[in-house]
């Protein structure tokens, strides 16, 4: 018996003596095989997006043939708790997508960003709105600003067409066509409140930004001047539960891609979304049919408060094993050239890189037209207002589902939010 | 012989040395670090100042904090509960099922097994295109037969949302416990349920007076097992509805409340690593409290029924 165990235990080692060389042999041969090349990891909450990245890519490549980047999306919701773990066990990507405000500073705060000041020297030409959404107090920058989204309904022009419908520009114009695709039968929006993300980052903070005041009243309730439960915040939580009759039938068990997926096979007359979507639809059905519009406003002749969201800039990992390349790599990201293949592969999605482009695609163009006699605004809660527990962020969303599950009155879920908001007024 | 048996000691010891090194490497230290960093605080990944006790003070009387904690603590046990009955009831009787004599038996233990070894990942997408309401074969399967008033939005609901994730887990599960209980019931020895026979007991009397006091123990593990599962589970949660346990917070259990809270940025629930620790730390007593305390109720049961 005893000799048996000993022959067993043998085996094993011999075993595991060869398979152990083996392995390192082979090792020894990839590493010298691929010579100088260098492989930089670049991750990003869009899933999507794997094809059109892989794409503008291989521009890179194509002139640096010697660095090749590999595009690992991961999942929006748990994006940013990846992000932060990865880089803590210090497997976190070369370059990576960071959100813009709090949510990127504290990843910088981590001490895991390089400093891009004086290093791409393109960067002081950036628009500064943009550019201090990814800086510290005193200026110093973490990120390229990236990725600017607006947020807009899209329609079916022919469903639209049927009821002999233009898109509308005030809410009451919005709220007629509601009504005439309705009592017509259609499924008028494609929303669901699964993903309540959407509903405060898209739905409130696009079509309520017309109502709460835009701009001007975000910022003063990040100075304290006024409260979530102003008049203005409530009415604009009373605007998009005025939408709610028009939600498709159990609309609360819709998460985010069944709506792209009713909305991009022609099965909603609306889709009140982002323009991050451009290309979700167009691989879906084909955009001949896909028209937008601006979030109506409440009077004919309102300026329009148009949220153009900062949404993505583009940082380095400090503990880069390649930091030369991947700073090569940041300073095309920087560049003209990247931020036209950008547009042009991704429609939607709009650059801050100064310079002059052309948008090759009429929904994008459609997008942009609304930019000049607007006043841009970003997300409501985003800035400031969600740097602690519990943020704004996570409050508005929780409230906006309760109130479309009508477990809230837009009072009762503005009241809710301003509460939980009590760390930010201390 | 006591130089021997010496001798012996020590070999075995070599036996248990690397099981004991990988043990307190990936185990030990990092459990007994976490509860470390559930001392400190601080805006980074590693928090760096120490608090002592202050984030346990913080959790507990903290509203923001607690809320939280005790609604996670009270979906875990009504996750618990609903999971342990399912898959103590539904795996015992299946249990008895497939271990009775028919064509196919063999076939079937096999089948029962099949679902514990998917991915839960990939129970839970299932699950949730099962129940999509848009395109669902769970509601068209309703609305055929008749009961197109029941449809509510599974996951969409609070009311519902719970019962169907405890749902797809037991699902899944079942396989285990019916291997449990399969083999308890494999070992009553085949002359008392032969002599059962010639009594002239029918399956029903079989069960109560001869299998069910047979399989106790086993309940015994089987809901240890659950519990531990469930009061640590993350994935279905994550599949299925979140980490942030939508609709408002109805499924958030502690393996989603101490992910979100641990890594999460604060926009998106983050509590910074300090606060993400003490949940740890305090997921980790409530394990131990109640598989000590399952284990004192069972072997008190166990040597009442052995007197």
């Amino acid at each position: 018996m005893k000799k048996l165990v000993l022959a067993v235990l043998l085996c094993a080692l011999t075993a595991g003596l060869v398979f152990g060389a083996g392995s390192q042999e082979i090792n020894a041969a990839a590493s010298s095989d691929s010579g100088d090349k260098v492989k930089l990891v670049f991750t990003s909450w869009r899933t999507e997006d794997i094809d059109l990245m892989n794409r503008i890519n291989a521009e890179f490549t194509k002139a640096n043939p010697n660095i090749e980047i590999e595009f690992q999306p991961v999942k929006n919701t748990e994006y940013d708790a990846q992000l932060k773990q990865s880089l803590a066990a210090g497997v976190g990507a070369d370059i990576m997508f960071l959100r813009s405000y709090d949510g990127g500073y504290q990843i910088y705060e981590t001490g895991s960003l390089t400093e891009l000041n004086g290093k791409i020297s393109t960067l002081k030409d950036f628009p500064s709105a943009a550019s201090a959404a990814w800086s510290t107090a005193d200026g110093t920058s973490y990120a390229i600003p990236a990725v600017g989204v607006v947020h807009g309904v899209y329609y079916r022009k022919s469903i639209f067409a049927k009821y002999g419908l233009t898109p509308p520009e005030t809410w009451a114009e919005f709220m007629t066509v509601c009504k005439t695709l309705k009592d017509g039968g259609e499924t008028v929006f494609a929303q669901g409140t699964k993903d309540n993300w959407m509903l405060y980052e898209v739905v409130y903070s696009g079509l309520g930004a017309n109502f709460y005041g835009g701009e001007e009243a975000r910022q003063a309730l990040m100075n304290k001047e006024i409260r979530f439960t102003d008049p203005g915040f409530v009415k604009a939580m009373e605007k998009m539960k005025e939408l709610q009759p028009y939600f498709p039938t159990r609309y609360e068990g819709i998460d985010y891609v069944t709506m792209q997926q009713i909305f991009g096979t022609g099965n909603a007359a609306m889709f009140i979304g982002g323009s991050w979507e451009i290309g979700i639809f167009e691989e879906m059905g084909g955009l001949d049919d896909v028209g937008y519009f601006a979030p109506p406003v409440e009077k004919a002749g309102d300026t329009l408060q148009y949220c153009f969201h900062v949404d993505a800039g583009v940082g380095m990992n400090k503990n880069t094993k390649h930091p030369e390349e991947a700073m090569m790599y940041m300073k095309w990201l920087a560049s003209p050239e990247y931020a036209q293949l950008m547009m042009d592969e991704l429609p939607g999605f709009f650059s801050y890189t100064p310079g002059s482009y052309s948008l090759n695609n009429s929904l994008a163009k459609e997008m942009e037209s609304y930019v000049a006699g607007s006043v841009p605004t970003v997300r409501t809660l985003w800035e400031k207002l969600s740097a602690e527990a519990p943020s704004g962020y996570d409050l508005i969303c929780q409230a906006i589902q309760q109130m479309y599950a009508d477990k809230m009155t837009p009072a009762e879920a503005c009241a809710y939010v301003d509460n939980g908001l009590s760390w930010y007024y201390k | 012989m006591l130089e021997a048996k010496k001798k012996h000691a020590r070999f075995l010891f070599l036996f248990i040395f690397p099981a004991f090194i990988i043990y307190t490497m990936f185990m030990l230290v990092p459990i007994l670090n976490s509860m470390r960093y559930s001392l400190y605080t601080g805006t980074g990944l590693l928090p760096d100042q120490f608090v002592g006790l202050d984030n346990y003070v913080r959790l507990f009387t903290e509203e923001r904090y607690y809320s939280q904690f005790w609604n996670a603590f009270g979906n875990n046990i009504k996750f618990f509960l609903i999971v342990t009955l399912v898959q103590n009831i539904g795996g015992f009787f299946m249990a008895v099922m497939i271990s009775r004599k028919f064509r196919g038996n063999k076939f079937m233990r096999k089948l029962s097994f099949l679902p514990t070894t998917l991915s839960v990942l990939v129970v839970g997408y299932i699950f949730k295109m099962i129940l999509n309401p848009y395109y669902g074969v769970f509601d068209k399967f309703l609305e055929l037969i008749g009961l197109e008033s029941l449809i509510i939005p599974w996951l969409g609901d609070a009311r519902s949302a719970i019962w169907v994730v405890a749902l797809a887990v037991s699902w899944q599960f079942l396989g285990t416990s019916i291997l449990f209980y399969t083999s308890g019931i494999d070992g009553i020895s085949d002359s008392i349920m032969e002599a059962a026979r010639i009594d002239g007991a029918n399956v029903w009397q079989e069960i109560i007076h001869i299998i069910l006091p047979s399989v106790l123990p086993i309940v015994a593990i089987v809901t240890i097992l659950i519990f531990i599962g469930n009061f640590t589970q993350f994935d279905i949660i994550f599949a299925m509805t979140g980490t942030r346990g939508d609709p408002n917070y109805s499924t958030d259990l502690f393996g989603s409340l101490f992910y979100r809270t641990a890594f999460s940025n604060s926009d998106r629930g983050g509590w910074g690593t300090g606060m993400g620790a003490t949940v740890a730390t305090m997921m980790f007593l409530i394990v131990t409290v109640g598989v000590g305390t399952f284990l004192y109720f069972f072997s008190k049961k166990r040597e009442a029924l052995e007197k």
